[in-house]
């Protein structure tokens, strides 16, 4: 056996050395990996929860908001605010609104090219 | 003989080994296999956690958006009484100025209460939670969060060993805490309160804690509550020992829908309007009740509906019987008004013309045993004429002319002895009894508005129909429903029920009706002075105890403006007003008041004869 030891090369053998380094690698990176992801996850857990409650402080606060700009626009509150600082405010009546005609309804396009033309053979400048 | 020692003792050493191997095996398929189910579910529930998630209950709009019923997000503050140790005094002394409770009240809360539950086992305060207030705000919830971590409870708590520490901090971070929840609010207090109904809460257990939820008790809050309530979502997680949520470990996550806003026909002006003037003739007049209805005749649309006394939906425990929507659930004998039935009927039928002459007996009608009377002695009186002056004779007379059946026929073609169809809980069909159970002289009453029962709003739309060509629509009080984001997810469109009158003798009624607003008419009040309008007067004797009582009416005044073009149909009715009580005198002013307002609001263009809108004009 002794002789026999003494026959091999003292050389090192790199290929079940690099095997061994890359499994060791393998492995290791494999544990690191998982705990990174864990970390992730728990990470991202927390995110998520604080993005969650956040949205839901700002839904809320957009509610009360959202009764308060009713509440400022209801008639009644309205009413009761022109009443309160005496402003004079009542409905205008009947006769003291002015109703204007309609406007006669625009011509169609072909009507105006016509009229349009017509002026330029007339010698009349056109209306920009 | 050693060896065959030692072959034994290897023997019995396997036989053990593989007994308790097989022993072993036997565990693991009976923990794995045999009690698999019974072991998982045991080990899910120790583990897992299904939330209930609330839907947000959709809001109630009028037709211009404005916000007529809300839910705003609050706090349910409980406590877990078993972490507070002998420490009440102190909690309860911190929390009784924030909860609004006295001591008192709060301090038995504080203590556990041991007790055995369904299954007979010995529980804390129903799994360690009480409650302590309800509707609780968000910055009220945060002072209370900081009056517990700033709680003093007289100890040098470094010197304690680390299960005192924990106690305190125990205390301190969980002994109370919050639920979100919800409240309904109606911004704008009384306003349409018997349309908007109001609700309540239900509770219900879920794993053993109490879950409440808003449903609605009157009104559209009930009788659309299952669309404004939504679908609760869940969520299945797991939490860690202070009960906070583990998100990475979240296993369902199913959102609530919310429920959906309701956007009504009511215009929120124009119902304060009529409320404003209601409570002005409420002042004046000191009646038990007064209603009002606005309504657009064309598509039976509902822009305003009330009746005083009314309550505030925000604080239920102002409902009372004497708040409820007498404009549905209330019947009363007519009066007056039900003489558009029985002429519009004889108009139609072609038995009388509105020139026709009709004999009204100076006042005493003796007819099947029975002696009619008019309020005065008329004379000859036309069709016409009896419209403007109310004869009840003349209308006793129309009536035997069309007959019991027709009589019947157009009365229950304009919508009584039955429900319109309001989409409101509690309507009932008042009372028309079918001919065979008329008496002789019900030909003769029932024109009168005696001998038959209606609701305010089956009175309200028999009157709109003559404002629509004799149509009869069903009243609209719903307009759309829609999602959070305004998506239109159920539309409501206007429904014609019949036509009960041709456009024609719909004309002829018009003519008539427009004269009970003039100087000769019984609503002189009601006249109008930029518009035409049309209408019809009521003064009903109170029956009570089966016959009528002495002093004691109703009054109302129903019309319509413009009358040649009707855009609105308003009702008036008061039970027993004081300072009059003639339809005409005490309901006309009122009608002519919200009328005004109404068509200001509304730009209805004046239709009143032009020297009468001029001599108008000069004199402002």
């Amino acid at each position: 056996m002794a002789g026999n030891r003494k026959s091999q090369s003292a050389a090192i053998r790199f290929g079940p050395a690099l095997k061994a380094l890359f499994l060791c690698m393998l492995i290791a990176g494999s544990a690191i990996g998982y705990v990174w992801q864990k970390n992730e996850i728990y990470r991202l857990s927390q995110q998520i929860s604080q993005s969650e409650s956040r949205l839901k402080h700002m839904t809320d606060g957009n509610e009360k908001l959202r009764v308060k700009l009713a509440d400022l626009r209801s008639p009644l509150m309205l009413d009761q605010r022109a009443r309160e600082l005496n402003l004079g405010l009542s409905p205008a009546q009947p006769m003291q609104v002015w109703r204007l005609p309609e406007p006669p309804a625009a011509p169609p396009e072909s009507d105006l090219s016509a009229r349009q033309l017509a002026a330029r053979q007339a010698g009349a400048p056109l209306a920009q | 003989m050693t060896k065959r020692l030692q072959l034994r003792r290897v023997l019995m050493l396997t036989v053990l080994v593989c007994a308790a191997f097989a022993g072993l095996g036997y565990r693991l398929v009976d923990l794995q296999v045999l009690r698999h189910d019974e072991l998982a579910k045991l080990a899910q529930d120790n583990t897992q956690r299904e939330f209930r998630q609330a839907p947000r209950r959709g809001d109630i709009l009028d037709a211009r958006g404005n916000l007529l019923a809300t839910s705003i997000p609050v706090k349910t503050v409980c406590a877990d009484p078993s972490l507070i140790g002998n420490q009440q005094a102190v909690v309860a002394h911190a929390l009784v100025p924030l909860l609004q409770m006295s001591e008192a009240e709060l301090l038995p809360k504080l203590f556990p209460h041991v007790s055995k539950n369904e299954k007979g086992e010995m529980v804390t305060n129903n799994l360690h939670y009480v409650r302590l207030q309800k509707n609780v705000t968000e910055e009220t919830w945060q002072r209370i969060q900081l009056a517990m971590s700033q709680l003093s409870f007289g100890v040098d708590e470094k010197k304690l060993p680390e299960t005192g520490r924990a106690f305190f901090r125990n205390l301190r971070q969980s002994a109370i805490s919050a639920d979100p929840d919800q409240m309904r609010v109606y911004p704008n207090g009384s306003l349409a309160a018997q349309v908007l109904g109001f609700s309540g809460v239900e509770e219900f257990k879920l794993d053993g804690r109490p879950v409440s939820q808003i449903s609605g008790r009157d009104g559209i809050e009930l009788a659309l509550n299952s669309a404004l309530g939504g679908v609760a979502g869940w969520r299945v997680t797991e939490t860690d020992r202070q009960n906070h949520e583990l998100v990475a470990l979240r296993d369902e996550d199913v959102q609530p829908r919310d429920g959906l806003n309701v956007v009504l026909t009511i215009d929120a002006a124009i119902q304060h309007n009529l409320e404003a003037a209601l409570a002005d003739a409420m002042q004046k007049h000191a009646p038990h009740s007064i209603t009002g209805i606005i309504l657009r005749p064309q598509t039976g649309e509902i822009l305003a509906l009330a009746s005083l006394p009314e309550y505030d939906p925000n604080t239920p425990a102002s409902v009372t019987p004497e708040t409820r929507d007498r404009v549905i659930t209330d019947v009363v004998e007519p009066g007056s008004t039900f003489k558009i039935v029985v002429v519009s009927g004889a108009l139609n039928e072609g038995v009388v013309k509105l020139t026709d002459e009709f004999d009204c007996e100076r006042g005493h009608f003796a007819f099947a045993g029975k002696v009619l009377h008019d309020h005065e002695p008329f004379g000859l009186l036309t069709t016409k004429g009896i419209i403007t002056k109310s004869s009840n004779i003349g209308a006793a007379k129309i009536g035997i002319r069309l007959g019991e059946q027709n009589l019947y026929h157009y009365a229950w073609d304009f919508g009584f002895g039955q429900r319109t169809g309001v989409l409101l809980p509690g309507e009932v069909s008042g009372i028309l009894y079918p001919v065979k159970d008329w008496s002789k002289v019900s030909v003769a009453q029932i024109p009168m508005g005696q001998g038959v029962a209606v609701t305010r709003l089956q009175m309200a739309m028999a009157m709109a129909a003559l404002a629509n060509d004799g149509w009869l629509m069903r009243p609209m009080l719903v307009s759309r429903l829609e999602d959070r984001n305004g998506k239109v997810v159920q539309k409501y469109e206007p429904q014609r029920v019949r036509q009960v009158v041709t456009d024609a003798t719909d004309k002829m009624m018009i003519e008539a009706l427009k004269t009970v607003v003039t100087t000769n008419g019984t609503a002189q009040g009601a006249a109008m002075q930029d518009y035409v309008a049309a209408g019809k007067t009521g003064t009903a004797q109170k029956a009570e105890n089966g016959a009528y009582a002495p002093g004691k009416y109703i009054s109302s005044f129903i019309g319509f403006f413009p009358a040649d073009d009707p855009q609105v149909c308003i009702s008036i009715v008061m039970d027993e007003p004081k300072e009059g009580y003639y339809g005409g005198q005490v309901c006309g002013p009122v009608f002519k008041e919200i009328a005004e307002r109404c068509a200001s609001y509304l730009n209805i263009p004046p239709d009143a004869p032009a020297p009468l809108v001029a001599n108008a004009g000069n004199l402002r």
